[in-house]
């Protein structure tokens, strides 16, 4: 039975997914690098940890959601870090999207000191955190999985164990190399179709109705038409997420030439400083290639 | 004034420079992972030190020759690394192939120190490395270069000094995107030559004679019509190498796609067993995708 959830990491991700624990009605407590990210949850309700050894001490199952592998590692294994405070039986489920290889060292360190880990990241962006709809790729025991299961279904609707630890890092990386190359091919067409004369709008309509419809097309393909990149999803945080798709690919000896390609897009892209602003602005490399565009 | 040197990293391409130098007549202290790499130095007079720190007591100028960035920050700055053993006012040359912006990191620490620092990367495998005719490229302060020049004379012919810390690191990455693409430019244009029927070896020689012609067709043309892909210079280190040209084109923010697709192909490469291979057998990636 799980009495306390623990969770670490209140971003734009992490405090809507930690609101809808506590609405779930279990206790929490919460750890972040930055007290004041936490400050609507302790409203609602949740305590405050200094430290991830002292929420492990005071939980169940805790949760890391955090932007890096090496952030992982240093809330797991760092000073005062979850693996000081964690008791046997314990879970982790790390919602971070970091390195497959690492997320199996990970496990396996945990192991030793008796505690579990999932790895579980998720898809559907900060809309899916809020209104707890996120689909969310499982890696790890199925016994452990169905421990935390009343917890994961506080976040989100498809729930799915895709293998051992680490298939859940290895699905999400798949994740976004279909959609970050899909984003590419999208800018490519655009600009195909507009160095032809073709209306954008009518281009994106025909194409929605056939095999080439997608999710993409609807929403990325929305902003690129009206060069509107202000709201969406940082380019920054979609290019960490594909370096981690090459550096497994340069591990294994796979040879990946299309997210290669869209990577060194995405460096000109972050060159440019505009890391901040929604990827779909790739476009804007992409017709750079081609045409000088003044200002 | 130039006393005693220290080496550290005896492998393929490190004993044989260090065997030069030594056989410049400089007094040389050498230090290896494994003391049995030290052995053929030893016998011609060598002092072998069990850590880089102990090498480099002593010595007026240390060359460190190893894998990649890790194993440099560990010679140099780990626990018995060389700075814990270097004089102020003494030299460290890295002559590995390392990140050029951990060059600037560790030549930053070491100026902390009082300790010079050249970053000088070489080109022209174990060959040029017996033969003392190597490239080098050369980063660091002017002075210190012209202080070390008497010995990278020992060890090359070309050498340049090209900039300040790091920038013979940039050069060394410059000099793997022209091979990697070069090596990919000669493995295509053999198999649209051989798929339309031609010679290889005759279009080859044709090539060679306009401005398509250049080292790479020349050598490792000549390896890929012969089967021959004994190294030369293995894939796995050609993985390595390109892994820091396209994590520094990530951290400028640069788009590099022609190495990029490379790189790729060359992690095929690896991946189906053929690391030990020379890095002209990058032709086999390319016909298995034109069986």
């Amino acid at each position: 039975m799980i009495k306390r959830v623990g969770f670490i990491g209140l971003g734009a991700m992490g405090r809507p997914m930690a609101l809808n624990i506590l609405r779930g009605g279990f206790g929490l407590s919460v750890y972040a690098r930055r007290p004041e990210a936490a400050e609507p949850l302790l409203k609602a309700g949740a305590g405050w940890c200094r430290t991830p050894a002292q929420l492990a001490g005071e939980t169940d199952i805790f949760i890391t959601m955090i932007t890096s592998t090496a952030d992982v590692e240093r809330v797991t294994f760092g000073v005062d870090g979850l693996i000081e405070g964690a008791k046997p039986g314990s879970v982790l489920v790390d919602m971070s999207t970091i390195s497959p290889a690492k997320t199996r060292d990970i496990a396996r360190r945990l192991a030793e000191k008796g505690v579990e880990m999932l790895d579980a990241p998720v898809s559907g962006g900060e809309i899916g955190a809020k209104e707890a709809t996120l689909s969310i790729m499982v890696g790890g025991d199925d016994d452990t999985l169905a421990r935390v299961m009343p917890v994961l279904s506080c976040l989100g609707k498809n729930i799915v164990r895709v293998g051992p630890s680490g298939a859940g890092q290895v699905t999400k990386a798949c994740n976004q190399l279909v959609l970050l190359v899909a984003i590419q091919a999208l800018a490519e067409a655009f600009t195909f179709a507009r160095a032809s004369g073709v209306d954008l709008g009518k281009l994106s309509e025909a194409l929605s109705g056939g095999m080439a419809g997608s999710r993409i097309l609807e929403v990325l393909g929305k902003r690129m038409i009206e060069r509107q990149y202000q709201n969406g999803i940082e380019a920054r945080l979609h290019y960490k997420d594909i370096q981690l798709v090459l550096e497994e690919a340069a591990n294994l000896g796979l040879a990946l030439p299309g997210a290669a390609l869209v990577t060194q897009l995405f460096n000109a892209l972050i060159g440019r400083g505009k890391g901040r602003e929604d990827s779909s602005q790739l476009i804007e490399i992409v017709e750079g290639i081609s045409f000088a565009r003044s200002g | 004034m130039i006393g005693t040197i220290g080496f550290i990293g005896l492998g393929i391409m490190g004993r044989p420079m260090a065997l030069n130098l030594l056989q410049g007549g400089f007094p040389l202290r050498v230090s290896s992972r494994r003391r049995e790499r030290a052995e053929p130095l030893e016998a011609a007079g060598a002092v072998y030190c069990p850590s880089p720190r102990e090498a480099a007591a002593g010595s007026d100028i240390i060359f460190t020759m190893v894998s990649d960035t890790k194993d440099v920050e560990e010679v140099i700055l780990g626990k018995e690394g060389a700075v814990h053993g270097t004089r102020p006012g003494s030299v460290i040359v890295d002559m590995s192939t390392i990140s050029p912006q951990a060059t600037v990191e560790i030549e930053k620490e070491l100026a902390r120190r009082g300790i010079e620092m050249l970053d000088a990367p070489v080109s022209g495998g174990e060959t040029g490395a017996i033969g003392g005719t190597l490239s080098i490229m050369v980063g660091g302060k002017e002075e210190t270069f012209g202080r070390v020049k008497p010995l990278f004379d020992l060890l090359g012919k070309k050498i340049v000094h090209i900039g300040k810390s790091g920038a013979g690191q940039v050069a060394k990455a410059c000099n793997q995107i022209i091979i990697t693409m070069g090596i990919y430019g000669v493995a295509e244009a053999y198999i649209l030559a051989g798929k339309n029927g031609l010679d290889p070896a005759k279009t080859r020689e044709a090539l060679l004679g306009g401005f398509a012609a250049s080292r790479i067709l020349e050598f490792h043309g000549k390896r890929m019509l012969d089967r021959d892909f004994r190294p030369g210079f293995r894939a796995r280190l050609h993985q390595k190498d390109l892994g820091i040209v396209v994590d520094s084109a990530h951290k400028l923010g640069l788009a590099l796609p022609g190495v990029a697709l490379g790189s790729q192909l060359v992690n095929a490469l690896v991946g189906g067993g053929d690391g030990e291979l020379d890095c002209s057998a990058l032709i086999k990636v390319l016909e298995r995708l034109n069986p």
